[in-house]
């Protein structure tokens, strides 16, 4: 197959910079300029029959252009016209020659890219059935979690269909004009099944030791290799599966089943970690970046074929560094380019700094697996790539506009604006940009990395040409002299105290000062608000050996955080010995102690020597005074309703384009 | 504004023991509802069926607490502790014992409120020992099947039978 588009590299800056990422590798007989790679997600952005839409041809299209010559690799689609491999709503399909066609606008668009074209088949096994009431398993084994459907236990005449299934799906698929075929085999789909010694209990000859649990796999991997001709053959599998409270496999049986898949002749291995079921934190924010580069570095010394692996590896230094010592060849990245398409041709064409960065909040998986199509935290565009009216286009007329606040709605409004040819001033009365993100990214277990998004935002703003004016409390008569055509708060929310006796005392504190270490905290600590600014304070103050107790209105603890996320605040407030009570509120504070009260009027004694407070409310200070300068006027962030840094970039971006 | 603990702790038991009684009165007045609106059905097989719908139920909550981390024996006895667990929140006084081998767990129930109210509503005690059994047995099954073990359970002494406890032992054979 040789090279399917010439690149050259060498006049880049990110050559020099990052020399082993844009260096060629061959998988197979295809050879691959570089060693990028867009890897499969889903997106739920297809039809509910399973065909491709415009809104996925112009996601995928937007990833090819970001590979810059690497590989880009569509969502895995199911094979059954019974729908039991469908694990999305809105994912696509190949059971039938009709799909044909939609496929081939994919390849094609990555083709027009110069990229390379990879497509995935994949089973979602004991995950699922979305559609369906029962969904197929080796075993009967159910699952951890109620979501799932009952599994029906595969017959051998139903794997035989199965492997069927997989290879007239991949003849389809290179019909329709892709370049690579991979398998899936990650996180509790089919294959995973078979090959975990928790879920594949058979006794016959599809069960047993690995090599028993490895026979479905090996059949499927001859089968659709012979069906591809000269296309290479990839498949993703787990190298820790991360299950050994319920009696997953060993590492070890892990690398058993790579070499039998090498030697059934796969021609790379993308190494995976983790399922569904895990319950431990693989890819959320508060892993570090590199963290599971252990497992590539093993898996390159049980196994000749290129290696591939995503997984935290955000930072293109680390990936290159990784294929430069030999534990990785290949760099692949969902969640990167999920919120940046563009990652790694920014990083190529030394324009780093306009990295729009992923915080791995995971809400874009929370969304996949509550059948809602893709969405990003932090990237507006996300899955609207094909929506014009998400397009930053030259403004019909040029505006002076002050955006009063550089947090983090006001920089994302101000360099939009910006790039549509307004003339953009950014106000605050600090003299560093950030609002309170300068604050919040001190909160542990990696909340350090949501102020990336300032770092992007700012950088894209002094390109766009915005300017700044920090240092500089912004009032009505300030306004009324500059004469601007608009005006943007960004003021950031008001931080509150409460009304019960007691709030008014010197050792009742705010969340911000005590995380800019402006507040001394005693030893017994009340933090009151159980939203993210609580937690995160809870989380900072608990790290250093103090007592914390959260007393919270909200019925359910950090509803501001999405739920593939939250689980990891609740482990991280039970391992820091902090007591959490939602559904009060503080009914008396005195010098050395708080009541609580429930919602229901039981009342609770808390030694406390000092209490921190996190609840915001709106801050409309400013408004009712510019609206009467008679000029256009938007609100934005968190002072419209205090909410998160997603909220906050979302309205920056959208009035960023309506001004 | 002081608080008194004591009648903040009397206010709380007294919540606690009402939604303890609220349900298993429930559990009871919807088997005389079915009972009532099935004349001709056997009153034991409807309520072996609601017990059989609150076994799967509750089996399927214990899958994310279960462990093999630590090994079989600690799985027994996680096991065991997560009966205890839940008559506790029934309103029982119910306990783990050791037995003779590591593979081997009594779980004794010393009071528990459930043969009281099928006196209260007339059913039968020993439909009340029969519903118990089920429930241990198809959520055991269900761990089984999850975690591939082969743990047991058998009733050696019930309340309702007149032998002033429940007890069972949990066991690998």
């Amino acid at each position: 197959m040789g090279e399917l588009f010439k690149w050259d590299y060498s006049q880049y800056p990110g050559y020099k910079k990052y020399p082993h990422l844009f260096k060629p590798i061959q998988l197979g007989k295809l050879t691959i300029p570089n060693r990028i790679k867009y890897a499969a997600t889903e997106d739920n952005l297809n039809d509910k029959d399973g065909f491709i839409t415009d809104a996925d041809v112009a996601y995928i299209r937007e990833r090819a252009k970001g590979v810059v010559g690497g590989i880009c690799c569509m969502q895995g689609v199911y094979m059954d016209e019974k729908r039991q491999g469908q694990g999305y709503v809105g994912q696509a399909a190949c059971w039938d020659d009709k799909y044909i066609p939609g496929l081939k606008r994919l390849a094609d668009a990555i083709h027009e890219e110069r990229a390379v074209a990879s497509c995935q088949l994949m089973h979602c096994g004991r995950v699922g059935a979305v559609e369906v009431a029962y969904c197929h398993g080796p075993s009967p084994v159910p699952q951890r979690l109620r979501i799932f459907r009952p599994v029906q236990v595969m017959t051998k005449d139903d794997i035989k269909r199965c492997v069927d299934q997989h290879v007239v799906a991949a003849e389809r698929l290179c019909k329709a004009g892709f370049d690579i075929v991979e398998i899936s085999g990650i996180v509790g789909y089919l294959v995973s099944n078979f090959i975990s010694s928790y879920t594949n209990k058979r006794t016959d000859e599809y069960g047993g030791d690995i090599r028993g649990r490895m026979r479905m796999v090996v059949e499927l991997i001859q089968a659709v290799k012979k069906a591809i001709g000269d296309r290479p053959l990839g498949i993703r599998l787990c190298s820790d599966e991360l299950l050994d409270d319920v009696r997953g496999n060993t590492p070890e049986e892990s690398m058993i089943s790579y070499q039998m898949a090498e030697e059934a002749g796969v021609d790379y291995m993308s190494v995976t970690l983790g399922w569904q079921e895990s319950i431990y934190p693989v890819i959320s924010r508060d892993i570090p970046q590199g963290n599971w580069l252990f497992l590539a570095e093993r898996a390159k010394k049980h196994i000749k074929i290129p290696v591939q692996m995503a997984y935290r590896l955000f930072d293109p230094a680390i990936p290159n560094k990784a294929i430069g010592d030999g534990i990785l060849d290949f760099w692949e990245m969902c969640r990167p380019m999920i919120a940046d398409p563009h990652m790694p041709k920014k990083a190529l064409e030394g324009r780093e700094d306009e990295i729009r960065p992923c915080v791995a909040c995971n809400v874009c998986l929370a969304r996949l697996f509550r059948d809602a199509p893709m969405t990003c935290y932090i990237n507006p565009v996300c899955a609207h790539d094909h929506d014009p009216k998400f397009h930053i286009a030259p403004a019909e007329m040029k505006k002076k506009v002050i955006i009063i606040g550089a947090g983090a709605a006001g920089l994302e409004c101000a360099w939009v604006a910006a790039e549509r040819g307004h003339e953009v001033h950014v106000y605050d009365k600090l003299t560093e940009v950030g609002g309170t993100l300068l604050e919040a990214r001190k909160a542990p277990y990696g909340d350090e990395e949501l102020y990336y998004q300032i770092n992007f935002a700012k950088a894209k703003s002094d390109k766009a040409g915005v300017q700044f004016h920090l240092g500089i409390e912004v009032t009505p008569e300030l306004i009324d002299e500059e004469m601007p055509d608009t005006v943007v708060l960004a003021v950031g929310p008001k931080y509150i105290k409460g009304t019960a006796p007691g709030f008014d005392k010197p050792h009742v504190v705010g969340v911000l000062d005590v995380l800019a270490g402006k507040a001394k905290v005693g030893e017994n600590i009340v933090v009151w608000g159980n939203k993210k600014p609580g937690v995160g304070v809870a989380l900072y103050i608990a790290k250093q050996k103090k007592k914390v107790t959260v007393v919270g209105k909200n019925k359910d603890f950090a509803i501001d955080i999405n739920p593939s996320f939250r689980w990891r605040y609740n482990a991280y407030l039970r391992q820091n010995g902090v007591t959490v009570y939602n559904d009060c509120d503080i009914a008396e504070i005195t010098d050395n102690s708080v009541t609580a009260v429930t919602y229901d009027g039981y009342f609770i004694p808390i030694k406390a020597d000092t209490v921190v407070c996190t609840e915001r409310v709106p801050n409309q200070d400013l408004k009712n005074a510019v609206k009467e300068l008679g000029v256009e006027v938007f609100e934005i962030g968190d002072m419209v309703i205090p909410r998160n840094l997603s909220s906050a970039v979302h309205d920056g971006y959208k009035v960023g384009l309506r001004i | 504004m002081p608080v008194d603990a004591e009648k903040e702790i009397s206010r709380l038991w007294r919540a606690l023991h009402s939604a303890q009684d609220s349900t298993i009165k429930t559990f009871y007045q919807w088997r005389n509802a079915a009972v009532g609106l099935f004349p001709n059905a056997n009153p034991s097989e409807i309520a072996l069926k609601g017990w059989e719908a609150m076994a799967h139920d509750l089996g399927k909550s214990y899958f994310p607490r279960l462990s093999f981390s630590k090994g079989e024996e600690a799985f027994l006895r996680q096991v065991a502790g997560l009966y205890v667990n839940t008559w506790q929140g029934y309103g029982a006084v119910v306990k783990v014992e050791k037995g003779s081998n590591p593979m081997e767990a009594f779980i004794k129930w010393e009071r528990c409120p459930w043969p009281s109210f099928a006196k209260d509503f007339a059913a039968p005690l020993k439909e009340d020992v029969a519903g118990c059994d089920l429930v241990l047995q198809i959520t055991l099954e269900m761990i089984n099947t999850f975690m591939g073990t082969n743990f047991k359970i058998e009733t050696q002494k019930a309340i309702p039978r007149g032998e002033g406890v429940c007890l069972r032992r949990l066991y690998k054979p």
